[in-house]
């Protein structure tokens, strides 16, 4: 117990008092009955709210008084939202009310919405299979809400750090209150009207239960299913999920989480740039090799059947010639001379052609080796294409005067064959 | 307004120009372009995940106007 020349003064205690109820004590929503019911002159309105055991005196400033809805009747039942304070002159406790509902009403309201909900559930819209994945990469986002609210500032926290390439478009509309639906509405009906957006989040920070009236506005719910693009809530509340909610392809509890859930994360992304880069090269690389082998085994088939041909050739003639009668040798000799002295040419042209063809996919082949690790002309190989891109294979590709490129290690030059 | 390829687009580009250099057997002049293509699409996705700066625009109606819809940059 503190001593006598410590005592405080009233005033302070009145002071410490009020201090203490005002700053520890959150804004509450109280369901009560309304006696005393007292207007002042001044438009201060003054009454208690009770139930079966407690009572507590009631303020409601002119300010707030002039815009309340709800009229304030002896023994009417309410809700109503206040915070405690305390009157120093008096030391009396007050609780100090800045919204009334009439509890008949609040029972009305959450009729409403169930009535809501089993009319789109009967449309089907509250179907899950209805529901879209969203973009993988999306481009612009429309984000639906107040500007004067956090839930922009917040998204943008979050693309900067997940995915800074996003743009977004921001379409105000009110979010709470009278006008909010009709807003909220027209402007889900701007969407197919802005180009390239690929995905739209609606929401509103944190609330009061009553703030989320509009994402429970059956107009709403239908205007977010009559959607072209996707849709993500972020109706900004933990606990209540609301008609919104659940026509929308994505619940997000915050509108920070709508973000996290629509954009993806900028260090996978620079892993999945990073695993394309390591396939890329060695994927040509095969790809390049595997066409060589193709030419080559292509080559070896065309040689040996060719060959094959020639040797049947061979023996038909001389089959022929030695099946003559002996009376006939006479008239066949120098036909028979002329076969064999064909067979003999017969044999080197089909066997030039056949160099000649082996040459150049050889050439070709060698080619493919020479292009196949790109780098690799860095050995002093080079590849001539045309001015369409196609490579100039043969000496017979290049016409004379006409331009070609011809591609060296470290890039290209233009070149032109001689005209003689 | 935004036909100008973007990220997405150069991701998905690339992961299909890997597939068919891994999978298809493509004649030599494809083979090289598609990986020359890829070369150039990797450098740009790598520049935008590098430097990009998310822009943010509200969107006004002008209901007067016949309801024209325009962007105005909107400070973040």
């Amino acid at each position: 117990m503190s001593g006598l020349d410590e005592a405080w003064s009233v005033s302070r205690l009145a002071r410490v008092l009020k201090d203490r109820v005002e700053s520890e004590f959150p804004a509450t929503w109280v369901k009560g009955e309304l006696v005393g019911v007292k207007r002042y002159p001044s438009g201060h309105v003054y009454f208690g709210l009770r139930d079966e055991l407690a009572k507590i005196d009631c303020t409601i400033w002119r300010s707030v008084a002039a815009r309340l809805k709800t009229p304030i009747t002896e023994g009417a039942e309410v809700f109503a939202l206040g915070t405690p304070s305390v009157w120093e002159e008096r030391s009396a406790l007050r609780f100090n009310i800045v919204q009334v509902l009439p509890a008949s009403a609040v029972g009305a309201a959450a009729q409403n919405v169930e009535r809501i909900k089993q009319a789109l559930l009967a449309d089907g819209l509250l179907d899950p299979a209805r529901k879209r994945p969203l973009p993988a990469y999306p481009r612009r986002i429309a984000v639906i809400t107040s500007v004067a609210g956090a839930v922009v500032r917040d998204i943008i926290t979050v693309a900067r750090r997940r995915w800074p390439a996003i743009e977004l478009l921001v379409i105000n509309a009110a979010v709470q209150g009278d006008h909010a639906p009709g807003e909220l509405v027209a402007a889900l009906e701007t969407l197919p009207r802005l180009p390239g957006v690929d995905l739209c989040i609606i929401g509103r920070g944190g609330g009061a239960k009553e703030d989320l009236a509009a994402f429970n506005d059956e107009a709403v719910c239908r205007a977010i299913a009559a959607s072209p693009i996707p849709i993500i809530s972020a109706v900004g509340h933990e606990v209540d999920v609301t008609l919104a909610d659940l026509v929308a392809d994505l619940r997000a509890a915050t509108p920070s989480q709508a973000a996290e859930f629509a954009l993806p994360e900028h260090t996978e992304i620079t892993r999945l740039v990073s695993s394309l880069e390591a396939r890329m090269r060695p994927a040509l690389h095969a790809s390049l090799s595997r066409r060589r082998e193709r030419l080559e085994r292509t080559r070896d088939r065309m040689a040996s059947a060719l060959l094959q041909r020639l040797r049947t050739a061979e023996r038909r003639v001389l089959a022929a010639a030695s099946a003559l009668p002996a009376g006939l040798e006479r008239h066949v000799r120098r036909p028979r001379e002329r076969v064999a002295t064909l067979a003999a040419r017969l044999e080197p042209a089909i066997t030039r052609r056949i160099t000649r063809y082996l040459a150049t996919l050889d050439r070709d082949a060698a080619k493919l080796h020479a292009l196949s690790p790109l780098a690799v002309l860095g050995r002093g190989y080079a590849m001539a294409t045309d001015d369409e891109g196609h490579v100039l294979r043969r000496t017979s590709d290049f016409r004379p005067g006409a331009p070609f490129t011809l591609r060296v290690s470290d890039g290209t030059i233009s070149a032109r064959r001689d005209t003689t | 307004m935004t036909t100008q390829p973007t990220l997405g687009d150069d991701l998905k580009r690339l992961e299909e120009i890997v597939r068919r250099l891994e999978a298809d057997d493509l004649p030599i002049e494809e083979a090289l372009q598609i990986f020359e293509e890829g070369v150039g699409r990797l450098r740009t996705a790598k520049a935008r995940l590098a430097d990009a700066e998310t822009r943010v625009q509200q969107v006004l109606r002008d209901t007067a106007e016949d309801d024209v819809v325009r962007l105005e940059p909107l400070d973040g």
